[in-house]
């Protein structure tokens, strides 16, 4: 039986930064940017959209009086994503 | 990279990539292992050449250069948090190993004294051994490993030495310790950059 893969995690981008947030501790806004290639802008909404899920927290600061953003991955994206990617696996060797 | 629909194929693709570009990042530059390195070599140096001549203050060159390299760790780890946009767990691990090693560091150089001079020798040898062979694990570096080994025999070996002879063992433990392994691990940072 196939069951349904996460719909908030089955999109480019917000897989790419849920995988990169869940090898790190914290990773600041221009690093998820550099990584992923997005545009600041849809890099905005895809976190809005995992912040809305509980999947990650978002924690403004400030750094040299510039607005800084850090993301974090939740136990409740980190269990999102194993859940992912067990049910990916029974995609590729369906069994 | 859009907001596009994956395939699972994709899917697992992507996880391996984004995984394996951060994962690879090396967490340390060797910056403060070659500073640390020279620093402590310059003064056991001048403290063992103050002793040939009979020069029994040469000794106040530590307190002089130890506290100039504390406060030129603190600016630069400040310095390099600046730069760094993504902490990783092993940065938490190595920061604490590294705040451990220097909290019993500085114990030692105020507390052991009262045991006498060769003690404190012996045990600086067995604290650098340990924090570069568990530095060395923690980023799977070698030269670092084989410096902390070579750092524990040093301290073995001083046991049978004098106290001035001693000065020339901890300038042996720190350059098979810190200082080798510090440019080694620079020279990898550095060509890691350049990719």
């Amino acid at each position: 039986m196939f069951k349904e893969l996460d719909p908030i995690l089955h999109s480019q981008l917000r897989l790419a930064v849920i995988s990169i947030l869940i090898t790190v501790k914290e990773a600041e806004f221009n690093y998820l940017k550099e990584q992923t290639n997005a545009t600041s802008g849809n890099l905005s909404v895809q976190l809005q959209k995992l912040k809305d899920a509980n999947y990650i927290e978002v924690e403004k600061q400030f750094k040299n009086n510039y607005p800084l953003t850090i993301c974090k991955i939740t136990a409740t994206g980190i269990k999102a994503f194993e859940e992912y990617v067990i049910n990916l696996k029974k995609y590729i060797t369906p069994n | 990279m859009e907001d596009k629909q994956l395939n699972p194929n994709e899917s697992i693709q992507l996880i391996e990539q984004m995984i394996r570009s951060t994962k690879n990042k090396l967490a340390d530059d060797g910056v403060l292992l070659i500073f640390w390195g020279w620093l402590v070599v310059v003064s056991a140096l001048v403290n063992y050449v103050g002793l040939q001549f009979q020069y029994e203050n040469s000794g106040l060159v530590w307190a002089i250069l130890m506290p100039v390299g504390g406060i030129f760790s603190a600016l630069y780890g400040r310095y390099q948090n600046k730069q760094r946009n993504v902490k990783t767990a092993l940065d938490g691990y190595l920061s604490y190993l590294w705040a451990g090693f220097g909290i019993a560091l500085v114990i030692t150089l105020v507390c052991g004294f009262s045991y006498g001079i060769k003690p404190v020798y012996f045990s600086l040898m067995i604290l650098y051994g340990l924090a570069t062979f568990v530095s060395g694990g923690l980023l799977g570096f070698k030269p670092l490993i084989y410096g902390g080994i070579a750092s524990f025999i040093c301290a073995v070996v001083s046991i049978f030495l004098s106290e001035m002879d001693q000065l020339l063992i901890i300038i042996i433990a720190l350059l098979a310790s810190y200082i080798i392994p510090g440019h080694l691990l620079r020279s990898k940072f550095k060509s890691q950059q350049n990719v």
